[in-house]
């Protein structure tokens, strides 16, 4: 009998009775600057129990459908750093939201973008953004852009294998100037001038590329920007809604606009094609 | 598909690594240093699964440093192999190992000797003449069994390696634009152009 | 000759191969049901329909699956409901803990986002549930939370979830969004006619969806409070 109810002592998940207590009567400082807690089933292969319901290629009959599907860019120039990206979010073929937020303000210097798992991208640049709040209480000054995408990528690392799905490109301007880094759930970290990630990724990185020269001026970089993520909503079914342009300078980033695929088809459909002999623009700057 | 080579020469390694980091089907940088100065004389070159290999890589570098800050010696390539090989081959037995292939060159102050030690993801070290890690290794080894002398100098081993890039521009079906070119020897480590 | 008898019946009745028998650990089901919420310039209305089904059964006509968290928002939960309820629990014992270590109720904006991290915080187990979060926040406008399973939300103006989502959800993009409509007077929403769009939006919903159906029921959450309202769907 005793081994019986042994078996069901065990609580699957220790987590609830601490939370409760912890989060609101104890502040434990080893706690509050760990990794955060996760419920794991009690199944012989966790890992392999989340691939059989949230996996894009399983068949179980009530999969949990994640939101999926970006076109993100960024990259430097003179003027500082353009971020870019589009506003859909899709589980399967049904079009969840048009309207997401994938450009993410971890506070007023640091831009962080979303491609891959929403939740993912969204909790854990939340808790980039706590750490970095909390390095600076310490520190008295403003982390580096390099030690806060390594925050990140270490983050995410930890949890290597386990199914996050996370691709992200973590920008500002420190003491160093502006600064750039991809950072993506296989915990590779890349510093970089022009990055893009997502579905969409082929085919911004090709507008993105032949457009592309450091010396543009802050209109053009943000028109090449809105261009590249347009094309690619054009050609990538999950890529659209409309287009959220940034601008990061050195006293921290400017929100440019947001604008609608939809309005903006008309637009560039009135513009002629330009000319790719002779040095002609690549592309006509509304002013 | 990142590809690693190492040559031995009289008084010196000289070693390359490729500099594209790809994921998926799109090239995300092509200027990628893929290797880690472990101290004065040695260099590691990593390869293998994204994450795990600068990961592992900081990891052996620091502890490395560690050890010499606390003990006031400069770890010999031996030394340093050795300790990596055991790390990896402890990793290799944990839930969730590190899969990462390594070169690891250094020039022996003590011995005046220079060293190239070929390790793999499963714990094996072998000490060699030369060495190549990836596909490109199917290309190289060739060549380096053909060409390589002990006695090779450094110009003669900086011409071998052109060959062996070379000859993977022209075969190898994925295109890896640049290569990173280390030399370490009894001055250090420096970085050259060939 | 009996076929039967060639066999030794006492060595079948030990299994003659002992082998591992593996187990399917399947903890989640679909119960269907189908939510809505739109939020006014001072109100939030979420509906929510009470039919509660597996597979082609009917398991229960009234069983809701919307709940009043606060003074202030109201969940609604579409899926699984035994998460729903798992789910609702946890956040209403966390909101008492809350009331006790503020001497205040949470705030909507507050709940919403600790309705993320408590769904996130089950990232490797997820509460199969789409959740809809409708309220009032600080200022007294009404806002709507939409969720995934695992704590992906943004803050909207309408939002349909559930089994008849992808029936509803255009029907508000028509008529509250009023999306692709060149010219379109875009004032603000009156209570009243919120409600109309909600009911129409359920017996369209239970004509065309087989989860969906039996009973309507319509919160309203006002700067005076909650009120509900049930409505008869089709029974079919």
């Amino acid at each position: 009998m005793d081994s019986f109810v042994n078996n069901f002592k065990k609580s699957t998940s220790t987590w609830e009775d601490q939370s409760l207590l912890d989060n609101f009567v104890n502040f434990d400082p080893v706690k509050e600057f760990s990794l955060p807690t996760f419920d794991i089933p009690s199944c012989l292969n966790p890992i392999e129990f989340l691939k059989a319901h949230t996996d894009e290629n399983s068949t179980t009959e009530c999969r949990i459908k994640l939101e999926h599907g970006t076109t993100t860019l960024s990259f430097k120039f003179q003027g500082g750093i353009i971020v870019a990206a589009d506003s859909r979010a899709s589980s399967g073929s049904y079009i969840a939201s048009q309207t997401v937020k994938k450009i993410i303000e971890i506070n007023p210097y640091l831009l962080g973008t979303m491609a891959g798992g929403a939740a993912d991208c969204s909790f854990w640049e939340r808790e980039l953004g706590r750490r970095c709040r909390l390095y600076e209480l310490r520190n008295k000054e403003r982390i580096s852009v390099a030690a806060a995408s390594k925050l990140l990528a270490n983050m995410v690392y930890a949890y290597k294998g386990m199914g996050l799905s996370m691709g992200t490109m973590v920008t500002g301007w420190d003491k160093t100037g502006p600064n750039l880094f991809y950072v993506d759930s296989d915990g590779t970290r890349l510093k970089g001038d022009l990055f893009s990630v997502g579905s969409g990724s082929t085919f911004a990185y090709g507008v993105l590329d032949s457009g592309f020269d450091y010396e543009l001026s802050a209109p053009e970089a943000i028109e090449l920007g809105r261009r590249s993520i347009y094309q690619a909503t054009f050609r990538d079914a999950a890529s659209g809604g409309s287009i959220n342009v940034y601008h990061v300078k050195q006293d921290g980033w400017e929100f440019i606009g947001n604008y609608d695929v939809g309005d903006l088809h008309w637009e560039y459909q009135d513009q002629p094609k330009p000319s790719l002999i002779g040095d002609v623009p690549m592309f006509n700057i509304q002013s | 598909m990142d590809c690693l080579i190492g040559i031995v020469g009289k008084d010196f390694v000289l070693t390359a690594a490729d500099t594209s980091a790809a994921r998926s089907i799109t090239v995300m940088k092509s200027t990628e240093d893929k290797s880690r100065d472990l101290n004065k004389h040695i260099v590691m070159l990593y390869s293998g699964e994204p994450g795990d290999t600068v990961h592992f890589a900081e990891y052996i570098q620091r502890n490395i440093r560690f050890y010499e800050i606390k003990n006031g010696i400069e770890l010999t390539p031996k030394a340093a192999a050795t300790f990596t090989r055991k790390e990896l081959a402890t990793s290799l037995r944990s839930r969730k190992p590190y899969s990462v292939n390594l070169l690891i060159a250094g020039y022996d102050i003590t011995t005046l000797s220079s060293h190239l030690y070929w390790i793999d993801y499963l714990g094996s070290s072998v000490s060699v003449p030369f060495a190549a890690h990836g596909y490109g290794a199917y290309y190289t080894l060739s060549l380096l069994d053909r060409y390589h002398r002990s006695d090779i100098s450094l110009d003669e081993a900086k011409i071998l390696i052109k060959k062996c890039i070379d000859e993977l521009k022209t075969r190898f079906i994925i295109n890896l634009a640049n290569f990173k070119i280390k030399v370490a020897d009894k001055d250090g480590i420096r970085e050259i152009e060939i | 000759m009996n076929p039967v008898s060639l066999y030794d019946i006492d060595s079948l009745t030990i299994s003659p191969v002992e082998a591992p028998v593996e187990r399917q650990f399947y903890p989640y089901a679909d119960n269907g049901g189908t939510s809505l919420a739109i939020a006014g310039a001072d109100y939030c209305l979420v509906a929510s329909d009470t039919r509660q089904s597996s597979g082609y059964s009917i398991s229960s006509r009234y069983s809701p699956k919307a709940f009043k968290l606060t003074e202030k928002a109201v969940l609604a939960t579409n899926g699984f409901f035994a998460d729903g309820l798992a789910l609702t629990k946890r956040l209403g014992q966390k909101l008492e803990w809350y009331k006790h270590a503020h001497d205040k109720e949470m705030s909507t904006r507050a709940l919403a986002q600790m309705l993320s991290n408590t769904l996130y915080y089950k990232r490797f187990f997820p509460y199969y549930v789409f959740n809809l979060l409708g309220g009032i926040d600080e200022q007294g406008r009404g806002v709507v939370y939409s969720y995934d399973p695992v704590g992906s939300y943004e803050p909207e103006m309408y939002r349909a979830g559930g089994s008849a989502a992808s029936l509803v959800q255009p029907f508000l993009d028509n008529q509250v969004g009023l999306k692709n409509q060149q010219g379109a007077q875009r004032t603000p929403l009156p209570l009243d006619t919120a409600i109309r769009i909600a009911k129409d939006a359920f017996t369209s919903a239970t004509e065309r969806d087989i989860y969906t159906g039996d009973y309507l029921e319509i919160f309203v959450i006002r700067q005076e409070g909650v009120t509900t309202e049930r409505i008869d769907l089709k029974k079919d």
